[in-house]
């Protein structure tokens, strides 16, 4: 076995003999993959499987690197696993299916096994500053979205805003930007920003992402940043999780997720939302806030301040089996894979007969609105949402 | 058998079932080589089938048994893996048949109280489209939140509310099966599909129910169901003795009130391990020894009327009532808290990782005592042999609601990364010395996971008796080249040449 997998497997032994030596799948039927694929050999068990198969040598990574492009990072197999459930306190102990998949993914792109997708992917993205979302992506028009706002450049506190919201949704970033102007809440947007670099981490490419993370911070320090405000649920992980696994206590940047911060200001009542919107909704947790930071509360609180709103509400857990199919790298390798977790995931929706989903994760949106084409459902996102209630849209 | 890259065999699977369905990549294979049952790690790769498979239809399973038939390929189904006895690891390679693409659910028919699924299907999510209709399927085993109907089948299942509701065998009225040589029959009460009493022929349901994967395949199945339950009530009561919490068990099983869904009694040494070992025990007085809990399930107005008469029987034989909280927590956790990987502890007490497994048999309510010492004392001497090994205590369970037999386990923690083959052994002597013990207090070596392990599956010929000839002779015409599952159940007697290879 070459180095770097034993040096792996020695990492993470305990946790995946955990998973094994309990033997059983309580996190399969709330997979997403899983539940479109039913093909167990991408379900979390045998992810944490094979990392007792390779420290008997029965398995290499090469031989699975393509398996573990089968997440998307939504975590919900870490909910569901009676590992985290019930020993967790006591071991302090908890199953970590997200991290073993990076770690895979990166032990793999260190050993030089490649996807094509995601190595293209994140070419485009060293060589632009930013993912390849759209076609006219490029560090020069990363703050096109905000084209007329007059929004200041630098501050103590500004509004982080890449790829996916900067190129493609920009309505989602422009309504965040309204709304904080109309509460008179004072910001500014990145001095040279790029991309965040999570998704680099998530699909593999470590020594990227960690250059793009020295970046931003190194941006930050440059012109006097403290608070970042962020919209994109991807960016509140990376910078949540990733950046102080990297910097350590150095990183003292207050992150601010945007939907927490209307919520805060929808209850001082400096935003009242007053125009009707007349739809009949259903919200989508967003993986990454729902089932990875607990968010699920705040976004609830928007949708009930918004006069006219039909709101038909699923809970929390039971969204836990629920995912666009966006995450993880899954949409770049695999976009026939996202499309059907996304169909699934607008199935669900049209049982309420409802004929909005909003949700407040630019990456799903995408997946979810073409699915949302067949069953004349359509995709809003929350900020929007509200920004139409508070007659700034 | 061993089929290789290139065989003619694997291109005409994929022809039949398309290439994306056809897996023979190393962890494709590893990771359908094993089930929750205690395992040989060091041996994992022994176990390998030669490649899997994933049909979409009753008619590509066919399809595949026709070829594996003509080519004399073993097959070893698999639906949801769960299994704590072997039936879905291979033995002599081969071909596994993942039926967990065959999850649709095909009916729900509200006049006649029934749906029909794919066996791929699992009971919780089947569940959460039926609350839409205010009914459920009540089928719960421990591994509720991951076993698949399919699985259900082929073991003929044990519910822990199967007191109320019945076992799968009750709730599984009919299903597709196809035979080892690919012909696809209709199995049911009569030939109906949605029939729950017929006294027409042979009643073959119970047949191909717990054959453990040796005389084919279910692939459809239509279930019976039930008005979902508006109240549950789940008293925990406490005791000082074994004898008094026995004795308690037996008057509420007794009792014949119609919402009872069932009573579990924890023995002596079950309480001790989870005083001793369980991080989410909620402490008690040293003086609690043993325990015993009841489900009630129905509508509130006679829950409650059924609830108060248990309570009085247990209150009038000096159990002490645990309280709400206890009560409704611990039995709401009952899935969850089933198979965690635990820690154990050596006979010096050190905290060790274990993983559990439980050994399982039907014991009448009278040789509930007798068997529990046997059993402690067979635990006690695997554990003089190997310090891999730990008492985990037992637990019985109601096996039907008139309280005649119990489903009794005994919960043994084992230390799986450090088993080796003198370990392997010890346990497998002691899996055969309980089934003796269950033999000799006239119980039946299980309840619920089947008896085809090694060990065990040694008596399951003096347990039978001249049923073991049968079973032969039926192995024999309905899968004549011994394809299906080959090397379980000691079926390989029934021919007079062993097929297949030779285990290594």
């Amino acid at each position: 076995m070459p180095d770097p997998e034993k040096r792996f497997a020695e990492e993470w032994r305990n946790a995946a003999y955990n998973c094994f030596s309990s033997g059983h799948k309580f996190c399969r039927e709330v997979c997403p993959v899983m539940q479109v694929t039913r093909n167990e050999s991408w379900s979390p068990t045998a992810f944490h499987a094979n990392v007792v198969a390779m420290e008997q040598g029965s398995l290499e990574v090469a031989e699975v690197a393509a398996d573990y492009v089968n997440c998307t990072g939504c975590g919900a197999c870490e909910l569901r696993c009676p590992n985290s459930l019930f020993t967790g306190d006591f071991y302090r102990f908890r199953t970590r299916t997200v991290d073993l998949v990076k770690a895979v993914r990166a032990l793999a792109v260190r050993e030089g096994v490649h996807q094509p997708g995601w190595q293209r992917w994140n070419l485009l993205t060293d060589e632009q500053t930013h993912e390849p979302v759209a076609s006219e992506v490029s560090q020069e028009r990363v703050r096109d979205w905000a084209q007329g706002l007059d929004l200041p450049v630098g501050g103590e506190t500004i509004l982080f805003v890449d790829c996916e919201a900067a190129f493609h949704r920009t309505t989602a970033p422009r309504a965040v930007a309204r709304m904080l102007n109309l509460a008179g809440y004072k910001f500014g947007l990145m001095n040279e920003q790029w991309c965040c670099g999570g998704p680099a981490a998530e699909m593999g490419y470590e020594e990227q992402a960690l250059r793009f993370a020295w970046h931003n911070l190194e941006d930050w320090r440059a012109s006097g940043v403290r608070r970042v405000l962020v919209l994109d649920p991807h960016d509140y992980i990376t910078f949540t999780e990733d950046y102080p696994k990297y910097f350590g206590e150095s990183f003292d940047i207050e992150v601010v997720l945007v939907i927490e911060l209307l919520a805060a200001l929808l209850r001082e009542g400096r935003l009242v939302p007053h125009v009707p919107v007349e739809r009949t909704v259903t919200y989508h947790d967003p993986c990454r806030l729902n089932k990875r930071k607990g968010i699920w509360q705040e976004p609830r609180e928007i949708l009930r301040a918004i006069p006219g709103l039909t709101f038909h509400d699923v809970d929390r857990v039971s969204q836990w089996s629920y995912c666009s199919g966006a995450g993880g790298g899954l949409a770049v390798e695999k976009p026939e894979l996202t499309a059907r977790i996304s169909e699934m995931r607008m199935g669900k929706a049209a049982e309420l007969g409802v004929d909005t989903l909003v949700t407040a994760c630019p990456w799903a949106e995408r997946p979810l609105t073409e699915a949302g084409h067949a069953r004349a459902i359509g995709v809003v996102d929350l900020h929007e949402l509200l920004a139409e209630s508070l007659g700034v849209a | 058998m061993t089929i290789t890259m290139g065989d003619p065999v694997l291109e005409e699977l994929r022809q039949v079932l398309g290439h994306d369905h056809v897996l023979t990549g190393r962890a494709d294979r590893l990771n359908r080589t094993r089930v929750p049952a205690p395992f040989p790690v060091h041996r994992w790769a022994e176990r390998m089938p030669d490649l899997v498979v994933m049909p979409g239809s009753t008619e590509e399973v066919a399809e595949v048994l026709r070829l594996a038939h003509a080519y004399r390929i073993p097959v070893v189904p698999r639906d949801g893996g769960t299994g704590l006895t072997d039936g879905a690891v291979p033995l002599r390679g081969g071909i596994v048949v993942d039926v967990k693409r065959i999850n649709q659910i095909k009916e729900i028919d509200l006049e006649n109280r029934t749906c029909t699924v794919g066996t791929g299907i699992n009971a919780l999510k089947l569940n959460e489209v039926l609350s839409r209709h205010d009914l459920f399927y009540p089928d719960d085993p421990a591994s509720y939140p991951c076993s698949l109907v399919g699985g259900r089948i082929g073991t003929s299942g044990w519910s822990l509310i199967g007191s109320r509701y019945g076992h799968s065998r009750d709730l599984v009225l009919s299903f597709d099966h196809v035979l080892p040589t690919g012909q696809v029959i209709h199995v049911g009460d009569g030939i109906g599909r949605k029939i729950t009493k017929s006294s027409s022929g042979y009643q073959l349901k119970h047949l191909f129910m717990g054959h453990q994967g040796t005389l084919g395949i279910a692939t459809e199945a239509t279930l019976k169901l039930f008005p979902k339950p508006e109240a549950e009530f789940s008293p925990f009561w406490a005791f000082e003795d074994y004898d008094s919490a026995y004795a308690v068990v037996g008057q509420l099983a007794r009792a014949g009130v119609a919402t009872f869904a069932g009573a579990v009694l924890f023995d002596e040494w079950k309480v001790a391990y989870l005083r001793r070992d369980d991080e989410a025990y909620i402490p008690q007085p040293s003086s609690v020894k043993a325990l015993v809990c009841a489900a009630m399930y129905g509508y509130e107005d006679e829950v409650r009327a059924g609830g108060r008469r248990l309570m009085r029987i247990a209150r009038s034989m000096g159990a002490r009532y645990l309280g709400d909280e206890i009560s409704q927590g611990d039995w709401a956790a009952r899935h969850d808290r089933y198979a965690t990987p635990l820690h154990g502890r050596t006979r010096s007490g050190q905290v060790v990782p274990m993983s559990w497994h439980c050994e399982d048999a039907s014991i009448n309510y009278t040789g509930l005592p007798a068997v529990r010492l046997a059993w402690h004392e067979i635990a006690d001497r695997l554990r003089r042999e190997s310090d891999v090994f730990d008492d985990w205590g037992m637990f019985a369970y109601t096996n039907g609601s008139t309280g005649a037999d119990y489903l009794t386990e005994i919960d043994i923690g084992i230390w799986e990364q450090r088993l080796d083959d003198a370990a392997w052994a010890a346990w497998v002597a002691a899996k055969r010395d309980l089934a003796a013990v269950t033999l000799s207090h006239g119980g039946s070596i299980s309840a619920c996971h089947g008896s085809c392990r090694e060990g065990e599956v040694d008596l399951v010929p003096e347990e039978l008796g001249g049923g073991f000839d049968v079973m032969l002779a039926i192995k024999r015409a309905v899968d004549p080249h011994n394809i299906m599952n080959p090397g379980k159940y000691l079926l390989d007697r029934a021919y007079a040449e062993p097929s297949g290879e030779e285990e290594p």
